[in-house]
């Protein structure tokens, strides 16, 4: 009985920590949301990241005035990376910078680019109200 | 005189032909013919040189045979073997018949030194042996032929007897000079044959340790092209990541990928180039086209693969040729640079398309000037790390420095991304047959500045003291691209 009990409760508990993993994940991934959507262009960046540097310069200079959240200085900013990870699709490795645009992911700076030469990337900066005429 | 022209007998008949002319020698050096087309066996002793003690005994006057084989084979080239090696050397067989020429005339002491000086490295100048050997020695070698004659080895001695009245002239110290047939040697000929033998036996064992030599040479020369072929090849299935590569290897195996990637591309201009003259149909054109496109694809994606390896190599360019290097920007072609030039060559454009490569440009710059701006940030980042912080921190220090060196490889990778972009664009924008002018144009202006870089480096040096113009040109070199050594220059 007691047996059955211990192995029944640590299942329990295994199960409720599992749910509460999701939970959160779930809780992130919708933070995240919330986050690209305060603004027409948000960015989450590290710091320290060089090419997250680069990517504020390539807005600033289009004339677009981007939301910037620094990972490293958010209170659950880890969770914010695994999130954004598993939205990228990539396993390891870097992560920033991401860019969201009108509340939609765009990508990192492999995507901006191939979008800015291709002339995509304008149309949809003045779509999400970034970029006026 | 009299050894050169012999010399030029060993090298071949045409020289020794009109030579032979200008001189009364004629009916000897004919003999040598004729000796060797007489006994060109005997002669040849087991691919060895010649047994000059040997030949000396066995040397006949052919003087009729011997006018008749002019046209053979030179003696000295047939009769030793190996041949390839010992027509590289026919003056040692000829030092030797001088040798023994000049022992006639003018007996043995000179044969002596005649052979004393052969012992020498076998290819020192003939001039101590031409000495010896003058003109009328032929006669002397008459008188030789007749001393030790072998009736065995002998071929019609038609005119041996004219010759030989000739040759029992005045040479006193010739021992056994007055003998015409077999007998018994006296002492001095003796000798002389022996050293003879002694230095023909040395002679023998030089050619032969020079003839090893050379063999191994032959073997290593070979090894060497097989380990080049050998590792051209393994360039070619090396996969990404460069497996076992240390650093060094991942930029070398990039260079040898680049240079086929060039040759590949000069195949494809070729290609181009055609479909232009010819005027190809527009479906072909377009398939011409996008082989050039995927060629370029090609090089980014082994860009990317030599950037994980080795990107310090991607970045100072040595990869390129030297006036690329000098446009160099992020590893490789600055792309707004590269559109302006093809917005003047591609005249005349539509409208629409003029401003589609304005527009093109503009974006190419904004990208650059972020990617150059996060490239000098990363720089500044790396210089605070390693000149800050207290010596303690040596290894934590170098760590953080790594990590963020590692960055470095990103920053390529993007620009490699921009480049790629932008060809792609340029083809979306451009007809097809626009786009295969515009690729003609880009390829051609990169060759030429390779052609450039070849050039300059195969230049005559001159001071610049001497040639006013010399220093003109470089100042106006040097004016002509400021902005481009300030803009292309690597920040590292």
């Amino acid at each position: 009985m007691q047996y059955q009990q211990s192995s029944s409760w640590s299942y329990y508990m295994s199960m409720r920590s599992n749910r509460h993993r999701v939970a959160e994940e779930e809780m992130t991934m919708e933070r995240v949301g919330r986050l690209a959507s305060e603004s027409a262009v948000v960015i989450f960046t590290i710091s320290s990241c060089c090419m997250c540097h680069a990517m504020k310069t390539l807005f600033c200079g289009m004339g677009v005035n981007p939301m910037v959240h620094d990972l490293d200085l958010l209170p659950n900013g880890k969770q914010i990376e695994r999130a954004l990870m598993s939205l990228l699709g990539i396993s390891g490795g870097a992560v920033v910078p991401v860019v969201f645009i009108g509340g939609k992911l765009v990508g990192s700076m492999d995507r901006v680019l191939a979008f800015h030469i291709n002339g995509t990337l304008v149309p949809l900066l003045k779509q999400a109200g970034a970029l006026w005429l | 005189m009299g050894s050169q022209r012999i010399i030029g007998g060993g090298l071949g008949l045409s020289e020794a032909g009109p030579s032979t002319h200008h001189h009364h020698h004629v009916p000897s050096y004919g003999v040598l013919h004729g000796i060797n087309t007489a006994n060109p066996s005997t002669l040849i002793n087991e691919g060895h040189a010649f047994n000059f003690g040997e030949l000396e005994e066995a040397i006949v006057l052919q003087g009729v045979k011997a006018r008749n084989d002019e046209g053979k084979a030179p003696l000295f080239t047939t009769a030793p073997r190996p041949a390839a090696t010992l027509e590289m050397f026919p003056s040692w067989p000829i030092r030797f018949h001088q040798t023994s020429r000049g022992g006639s005339k003018s007996g043995g002491e000179s044969t002596d030194s005649a052979l004393s000086t052969k012992t020498e490295p076998p290819f020192e100048a003939e001039s101590p042996m031409s000495k010896k050997a003058t003109t009328p020695s032929l006669d002397h070698q008459h008188q030789l032929q007749h001393d030790h004659h072998d009736a065995s080895r002998i071929v019609g001695p038609s005119s041996s007897p004219q010759n030989q009245s000739q040759a029992k002239s005045p040479h006193e110290k010739r021992k056994g000079a007055g003998s015409t047939s077999e007998k018994p040697l006296d002492a001095k000929t003796l000798r002389r044959l022996a050293q003879n033998r002694e230095a023909a036996r040395k002679s023998r064992l030089r050619k032969k340790a020079y003839v090893q030599q050379l063999e191994s040479s032959r073997l290593k020369l070979t090894q060497l092209e097989q380990d080049l072929q050998r590792a051209r090849s393994q360039g070619l299935f090396m996969d990404c990541g460069g497996v076992g590569g240390n650093l060094s290897s991942g930029g070398a195996m990039f260079d040898l990928e680049y240079g086929r990637w060039l040759e590949e591309e000069q195949r494809l201009m070729g290609e181009l180039r055609n479909g232009v003259q010819a005027a190809v149909s527009e479906g072909e054109m377009r398939g011409i086209v996008d082989g050039y496109l995927s060629h370029y694809d090609e090089l980014f994606r082994l860009k990317s693969v030599a950037a994980k390896s080795d990107v310090f190599h991607l970045i100072n360019g040595m990869w390129t040729s030297q006036a690329e290097r000098c446009f160099l920007w992020i590893g490789g072609f600055k792309p707004s640079d590269l559109i302006t030039m093809l917005i003047q060559q591609l005249e005349p454009l539509a409208e629409q398309q003029i401003m589609g490569m304005y527009g093109l440009r503009h974006s190419s710059q904004q990208a650059e000037d972020a990617l150059s701006q996060g490239l000098d940030q990363l720089q500044q980042s790396l210089v605070d790390t390693i000149a800050g912080g207290p010596i303690v921190d040596g290894v934590q220090q170098m760590v953080v420095a790594m990590g963020k060196l590692a960055n470095l490889e990103g920053f390529v990778r993007q620009a490699d991304n921009l480049r790629q972009q932008t060809l792609h664009q340029l083809c979306r924008l451009l007809t097809v047959r626009q786009a295969a002018r515009c690729f003609i144009v880009i390829g051609e202006y990169y060759g030429r500045l390779r052609a450039l870089s070849s050039l300059w480096a195969s230049r005559p040096r001159e001071t610049l003291m001497s040639d006013d113009n010399s220093c003109q040109t470089t100042t106006d070199l040097q004016m002509v691209h400021p902005s481009h050594h300030q803009n292309h220059f690597p920040s590292f």
